[in-house]
């Protein structure tokens, strides 16, 4: 029997009983279809924690003030910190730059438009920890913050909803009647997950603790975001800024740390491992569809073979060898097995990116594998779920397959 | 005819096992030698092991004791696939009921054994087609055998057995199913491919009206041969056979 004949009788006997071939194939399609569509919502996760952190980039570490736990209560409103750290750690070999942040809420007034926006105030090297590019005018610069000039860098979006001419550089806007000059707008990032970047103010921080917030510390500094160079080792780095701060905050060796420093290379390593395996139970459970579609095939099988005893035992009287006989049946498995897979990678990824793209407007990544592994899948599916039918057909005896009724 | 013995049967036995245990014994001692170019019938009642005989003579089954050879070459220890190969290029069969592939045209019944002999396409549709014209059903290729009446049906029957070749015709009670009209003609159109294309024809049947076409009457009763010479005059000489067998 050639190619053609092994293609052609599987055809002529699955297309010979339409509904239930239909029926069983629909159960692979989904199987598959769940399996692929699982793996790209993992893959788009993962996109999007990757995408969140390379705009930030990984190489960025972030301090905070007061100790990780103290006592079982974490404390991290203990000034600890002081802007004096942060020129010392901005002279670390392996450190780029540096910049106290400091977070607060505004409510921004421009002519007789309201906004209610956050605002950030930090040192000229924030645009590098940020990677910050410019639109318009100039990011903050050392003098600005040596006077706590009144100046402050928009977002484009906040510049938008204010309703602020195109190039907005010289206008004054108020934040709890401090009067600001624009002096930059900061280019579009697009969406960012953790708060759009886009919507929001950047003052000197010496302006918003001296000027704006009128703070009673204006020394102390809450978190200190720095960014390393791009061929400096996090964890070296770390070592180094813990050593000079605990010799600068003169702390004994029995002493824990009063500061507490998050590397985002681990927490995208983290996150990308835990959304890893959150994928995988994804599919496992996909999977198990899958394997109820399979369960189908070698149902309609073994239906198939008893029915078409007497069609066995005739082949077998005129000829057909036992091999030939297991070849025609996986082959019918392995069919219906490849037509419901191709189906259900077919609405798979086109469900998957459809939604994706036009109803969540997020860009699915399209991988290969998905493809590779569901030819595969059906392939397996088809010989495991065809062997055993198979089998009892090439056994089944000719005299008494030709007697059957 | 030729004095080549295509089949040689000596002292076959065949027994089946029982259910209840020990088994049950149906074909004893059975020898007989059929040469290339003879028309056979092997005759005898119900449950008399004709079938079990045909069987083993189609290589669908195999002897429990006993030397069965097919054109000269012993297969009585043959594995099934060797005995599927053998049915394939040396038997034609021919059932009572026909066993056509309901849901295939003739065209593509006939073609199935030169399939499994793995002939190309051309060769096949060929082969096919000219036996479909010996049968004079050339005009029905693509019909079903649902569409056809009984007579057609083993007409499709003998040409799908004659496909591949054969020397030699099985056939198992091949007018059971016909009437005596269509029963007739196919016994005539045996009679015609042994006369004319020499073709070996061994054939079932219960009936002496039947067995009457073929030149030599085998029968059997009780598993065993009480009869094997021309065709008598009449049934009665071998019902004789069949009571002096059952004295012994």
């Amino acid at each position: 029997m050639t190619f053609y004949d092994i293609a052609h009788e599987s055809w002529l006997s699955i297309s010979g009983n339409k509904m239930r071939s239909f029926l069983t194939v629909l159960g692979i399609v989904i199987g598959i279809m769940a399996v692929v569509i699982m793996v790209a919502v993992g893959e788009t996760v993962q996109q999007s924690i990757t995408d969140q952190f390379s705009s930030l980039g990984t190489n960025t570490i972030m301090i905070r003030a007061g100790a990780a736990q103290s006592g079982g209560v974490r404390s991290g409103n203990r000034m600890t910190l002081t802007m004096d750290d942060v020129t010392y750690i901005s002279q670390l070999p392996d450190v780029a730059a540096a910049s106290p942040v400091e977070n607060s809420a505004a409510q921004v007034v421009y002519g007789n438009k309201n906004w209610s926006t956050s605002m950030v105030g930090v040192y000229p090297g924030y645009a590098t920890v940020q990677n910050i590019e410019m639109e318009y005018g100039s990011f903050i610069d050392e003098s600005a913050v040596r006077n706590a000039s009144t100046y402050v860098v928009i977002g484009p979006d906040t510049a938008e909803e204010l309703g602020m001419p195109k190039n907005p550089v010289g206008e004054i806007i108020r934040v709890r009647n401090t009067p600001l000059t624009v002096i930059g707008v900061t280019k579009a990032k697009g969406e960012s997950g953790m708060g759009s970047q886009d919507d929001m103010l950047i003052v000197p921080i010496t302006t918003l603790k001296k000027r704006i917030n009128g703070s009673r510390f204006p020394n102390s500094v809450g978190t200190i975001s720095l960014k390393l160079y791009q061929d400096a080792d996090n964890n070296i780095a770390t070592d180094q800024i813990t050593a000079l701060l605990r010799q600068r905050h003169k702390l004994k060796e029995s002493d824990a740390d009063d500061f507490q420093i998050t590397d985002m290379k681990q927490v995208m390593e983290t996150m990308t491992t835990v959304t890893g395996y959150l994928t995988l139970l994804l599919i496992a459970i996909a999977a198990v569809s899958l394997l109820v579609g399979s369960i189908g095939i070698m149902n309609m099988m073994l239906v198939s073979v008893a029915e078409r005893t007497r069609e066995i035992g005739i082949r077998k009287a005129i000829g057909a060898q036992e091999s030939t006989i297991i070849t025609q049946f996986l082959s019918e498995s392995i069919l219906i097995s490849f037509i419901g897979s191709m189906f259900g990678l077919i609405l798979g990824v086109g469900l998957s990116q459809g939604v994706g793209r036009f109803v969540m407007h997020y860009n699915v990544p399209f991988s290969i594998w998905p493809v590779v592994v569901s030819i595969s899948v059906a392939v397996v599916v088809g010989l495991v779920s065809g062997v055993m039918p198979a089998i009892k057909a090439a056994k089944l005896n000719p005299i008494d397959s030709l007697r059957y009724e | 005819m030729s004095t080549t013995p295509i089949i040689s049967m000596k002292k076959i036995c065949k027994s089946f096992p029982l259910e209840i245990g020990g088994e049950q014994q149906v074909l004893f001692d059975i020898t007989f030698t059929i040469k290339s170019g003879e028309f056979v019938a092997i005759m005898g009642p119900s449950g008399s092991g004709k079938s079990t005989c045909m069987n083993i003579v189609g290589a669908l089954d195999s002897a429990s004791s006993g030397i069965y050879e097919l054109y000269g070459k012993d297969i009585t220890t043959l594995l099934p696939d060797e005995l599927a190969k053998i049915r394939n290029e040396y038997i034609g069969f021919v059932f009572q009921n026909f066993n056509l592939l309901p849901k295939r045209n003739i065209l593509d019944n006939v073609m199935l054994p030169l399939m499994y002999r793995g002939l190309p396409m051309e060769e096949r549709l060929m082969r096919a087609r000219e036996m479909l014209k010996l049968v004079g059903l050339e005009k029905f290729e693509t019909y079903l055998p649902t569409q056809l009446s009984g007579g057609m049906k083993q007409r499709v029957a003998i040409a799908r057995a004659l496909a591949g070749n054969p020397k030699l015709i099985l056939a198992d009670e091949p007018t059971g199913a016909l009437d005596s009209k269509m029963g007739n003609e196919i016994l005539k159109f045996f009679k015609k491919l042994n006369k004319d294309l020499g073709i070996t024809i061994v054939m079932i049947t219960h009936e002496f009206e039947i067995a009457k076409y073929a030149n030599r009457v085998i029968h059997i009763y009780d598993g065993r041969i009480t009869y094997d010479g021309v065709i008598p005059k009449n049934e009665s000489v071998l019902l004789k056979s069949e009571k002096r067998a059952h004295k012994k």
